[in-house]
């Protein structure tokens, strides 16, 4: 019984076909843009969330890299150092998927560039490394979840999947470790 | 779209919707009603710490299963008993395939919410996720490992765009 899972779904962040026609004469003779829907709105979020998500582990592991692990070279810092490089990965798939949804007008894509998010700041030690982060991933778990009632089918079964991951992310950190 | 006929029209896709549901609905509870089963086969071949995470996630399924039930009831569907007997993925006979038999049936339980987090019901689908959720962490737990998709087929995932 799930939606079908072939079915293309594009959400157009603006009335995609009027910007396309106006051809090559900008933005700018268009006018005001029309409102995005809450679907598009609430993907965006999802986006700049997921984004957000990002940049943290990065930060995360530059500090861990450049300190030779949280625990120190050995052992207990090179399977956080693992954790964190495995769960990195994950949200840059999470966050791929999301925006293989977002279907942007081509000139309204590259006339606003996102900035990219800037992440807090790194804690000091391993322990408090992966509570923050355990933090983070239950907090943005729950707001996927809270906003599945705006967005199309198929959209909602990705974002609840994506919240069902970043939970079983919250598991691993807590433990901090991960079976290899 | 105005007047009775499309009143009619709405009333007509409302109860398809409702049906749609109530299919998703009975679909999560055959899942739970097989993890319950299979449960029991996974606790009967485990012992100390994890016999009782076994114990804790069998009564977790069996409340799952009774709240389904009730929803399906609520909404005037009939819930499917459940079977005498399940054909279990693997034979267990070690308590490593016990915790492989766990981590197989909380993968089938994630992926039966998957339909109902669809649902036209804005409740259904939170409750849903919530469920699909709580799968993939009971998962994790025995198999300390990530998912970057629980519950979602390969099928339904982009590839990757160039560019």
């Amino acid at each position: 019984m799930t939606a079908e899972p072939t079915r293309r779904l594009v959400l157009a962040a603006a009335a995609a076909g009027t910007l396309t026609l106006a051809g090559c004469k900008g933005i700018s003779v268009l006018g005001p843009l029309p409102k995005p829907g809450a679907d598009v709105v609430t993907l965006r979020r999802a986006i700049t969330a997921e984004e957000l998500m990002v940049a943290r582990y990065q930060s995360v592991q530059d500090a861990l890299t450049a300190s030779g692990g949280a625990g120190g070279p050995g052992k207990a810092g090179g399977s956080a150092r693992t954790l964190i490089a495995d769960l990195l990965a994950e949200h840059q798939a999470h966050l791929l998927q999301l925006r293989a949804r977002l279907v942007l007008p081509p000139r309204l894509a590259t006339a606003s560039p996102q900035p990219s998010p800037t992440p807090p700041p790194v804690p000091h030690g391993q322990q408090r490394i992966l509570t923050e982060l355990a933090t983070a991933e239950a907090a943005a778990s729950d707001r996927l979840i809270a906003q599945l009632a705006h967005v199309p089918p198929e959209l909602a079964q990705l974002m609840a999947s994506i919240a069902a991951s970043e939970a079983v992310h919250v598991v691993l950190l807590r433990r901090g470790k991960i079976a290899r | 779209m105005t007047g009775s006929a499309a009143g009619g029209g709405r009333l007509a896709a409302n109860s398809a919707q409702a049906r749609q549901d109530i299919a998703a609905l009975q679909a999560a509870l055959a899942a739970e009603q097989a993890a319950s089963y299979g449960y029991g086969v996974v606790g009967s071949h485990l012992t100390g710490a994890k016999f009782t995470a076994a114990t804790a996630e069998y009564v977790a399924h069996e409340r799952a299963r009774d709240t389904l039930t009730a929803m399906i009831a609520a909404r005037g569907g009939r819930p499917r008993p459940a079977a005498a007997a399940y054909q279990l993925p693997i034979t267990v006979t070690t308590n490593k395939q016990a915790v492989a038999l766990a981590i197989m049936l909380e993968r089938q339980v994630a992926a039966a919410y998957l339909g109902l987090v669809a649902a036209s019901d804005p409740a259904l689908r939170t409750f849903a996720a919530q469920n699909m959720r709580d799968a993939a962490v009971r998962e994790a737990r025995w198999s300390d490992l990530p998912q970057a998709f629980p519950g979602l087929p390969a099928s339904s995932l982009r590839p990757a765009r160039r560019g």
